[in-house]
């Protein structure tokens, strides 16, 4: 699959502050690429290098396979709609009259403007003044504005910051909408969950550094989950296995933790052994956010 | 030509409109109503009523009114997150530069055409002066015009990158109070400067009727030669300060 953004060594310092760090970061074609990370982790300034609305200390963008700098990046910006920080849009005028700033702007149809805003459904909203709009209406305002140049790519910053959980529904929507339509999207946010289940692809940023990137699957994998016992005697199991592993009682059962498969083989075969009826073992089910959690933890965050 | 159409379409319902209509207009009843009020008729008719109404304007006010427009019309990319956006399109810097001074020069002409009628209309309706403003100030109007932009370009460069209101407006007041300074004290080259050069171009033609009144730095008569060398230097200021703007802005980071 064609790679559509890749840094290399992308790195921000102000003064002595670093900001991002050595980012490698690929986005292959067609992706849903969730960004995570907590709230000043550099995220923003990281979509901000891909646009070169910040530049880079050192280290370099590129897009499509090619560099993207101050001196690509009017080229480059005709295929890449984005939305970053707040929503834009001029607050005095409607939302039609900022489509058509747009629309004059990038020398577009009519038609490009009709299906912008039809994909963010604000096709009853066109008339009021941008001012009077909820924040969600003027986050898909926002999209429509990246859209209507039929981008590529699209790159969005916390697009579901303070929306309502209905609102995050159909945000997730519009992203698989738009990935189901080709278009590769780039989507940051702090809060797991509202990215989850759309992103394909995770890249998972702490501290200005990226800390896992891969697919979902590869960062389940990445971390082990915890091996689960259930048997007749928690605690004396939990006791017999503390030289060889870490191991507790929780809720009944021993958990015992970093239990590759043949440590466990292993295990079970131990507690056999000191006659412990097993009744069944399995590995705990993850979520994202658990393992989450663990990554950044694991980031000294 | 797109990016200057879209800069008229967000001057819809702009405050903008009001400084062009109501500042003129002041300024054109308070110096006329001073006269009346002091002198208690016109001298020498239209003449003093248009010396009297663009004197004060375009030694102090003018560049005050050009910094209130290009606030006002940099205002709108300041707020929400529209200075990424605008930085984020395939449009070119210098053409997203061009597009807001050419707004502001619109608006700046709109002034000026406000400021001619309210003459006329004053000189015409309410003190019943004889025959009609003379058409050397029409034409000085049209100067008075072009050397307003590169005043505009400057006022639009300081309010791109300052993102208060205020700040470049008083640096207008402060500039224009010097030039004029340096205008009466006749400090060689400073007319070449933008400053200098408007308020030098509002009192064009006013030497005719002028002498040691009102204005007492060397006024220029309106010649072809001043035709000239107005629309030639405000056409190299303007570029100038639009080339130096958009290098500018191409290298500069957004805000964090």
């Amino acid at each position: 699959m064609a790679t559509i953004v890749a840094t290399e060594n992308l790195s921000k310092r102000y003064g002595k502050r670093t900001v991002v760090e050595d980012l490698n970061l690929y986005i292959p074609e067609g992706e849903i690429y969730g960004f995570l990370g907590p709230n000043g982790s550099g995220k923003s300034t990281t979509m901000k290098m891909l646009l070169s609305l910040v530049q880079p200390s050192s280290g370099g963008v590129e897009i499509m396979g090619k560099p993207m700098d101050r001196s690509t990046r009017r080229e480059h910006l005709g295929r890449i709609g984005s939305l970053i920080e707040s929503p834009p849009g001029y607050g005095h005028l409607t939302g039609r009259e900022n489509m058509r700033i747009i629309q004059r702007l990038l020398g577009l149809n009519d038609q490009q403007i009709e299906f912008a805003i039809a994909t963010v459904r604000m096709q009853g909203q066109m008339d009021k003044k941008v001012r009077n709009y909820s924040l969600g209406m003027k986050q898909r305002l926002g999209i429509a504005m990246a859209l209507a140049r039929e981008p590529k790519l699209l790159i969005l910053d916390e697009p579901t910051n303070g929306l309502d959980p209905a609102g995050i529904e159909e945000m997730r929507e519009l992203l698989r909408t738009l990935a189901d339509g080709g278009v590769t999207v780039m989507v940051s946010s702090h809060l797991l969950g509202e990215i989850d289940k759309s992103a394909t692809m995770l890249g998972i940023l702490s501290q200005g550094r990226m800390i896992f990137q891969g697919t979902r699957d590869e960062l389940f994998s990445a971390a082990t989950p915890d091996v689960l016992i259930r048997c007749d005697d928690p605690s004396r199991a939990s006791e017999l296995l503390a030289n060889s592993a870490d191991s507790r009682v929780d809720q009944g059962e021993v958990r015992v933790t970093e239990l590759s498969e043949r440590a466990t083989a292993g295990v079970i075969a131990a507690l056999v052994s000191e006659r412990i009826a097993i009744y069944e073992v399995r590995r705990d089910e993850q979520t994202l956010e658990q393992v989450f959690m663990g990554l950044t933890e694991g980031g000294g965050l | 030509m797109g990016s200057i159409i879209s800069e008229f379409l967000k001057l819809k319902r702009s405050m903008s409109w009001s400084v062009v209509v109501l500042l003129p207009i002041i300024m054109v009843v308070a110096g006329s109503g001073s006269t009346i009020a002091v002198e208690g008729e016109f001298a020498d008719g239209w003449h003093t009523l248009w010396v009297r109404s663009i004197g004060f304007y375009g030694m102090a006010i003018l560049p005050v009114g050009i910094a209130i427009l290009a606030s006002l019309v940099w205002r709108v990319e300041h707020k929400n997150s529209n200075w990424n956006a605008l930085m984020s399109r395939p449009v070119p810097t210098w053409q997203i530069v061009v597009g807001k001074i050419a707004a502001i020069s619109i608006l700046a002409a709109v002034m000026q055409i406000v400021l001619v009628a309210a003459v006329i209309a004053l000189g015409k309706f309410l003190f019943g002066l004889p025959g009609m403003l003379p058409t050397d100030y029409l034409i000085t109007s049209l100067l008075i015009i072009a050397a307003q932009v590169p005043v505009v370009a400057f006022q639009s460069a300081l309010s791109t990158f300052a993102r208060s209101f205020a700040a470049p407006v008083a640096i207008a007041l402060v500039l224009t109070g010097a030039s004029t300074m340096a205008l009466l004290l006749k400090i060689p080259g400073v007319a070449m400067t933008p400053y200098a050069l408007l308020t030098r171009t509002t009192q064009t033609g006013s030497a005719t009727m002028l002498t040691g009144q009102g204005t007492s730095f060397d006024v220029s008569a309106l010649t072809p030669d001043v035709v000239g060398v107005t629309i030639g230097l405000s056409a190299v200021l303007a570029v100038i300060v639009i080339a130096g703007t958009s290098i500018i802005l191409n290298h500069t980071d957004t805000r964090t």
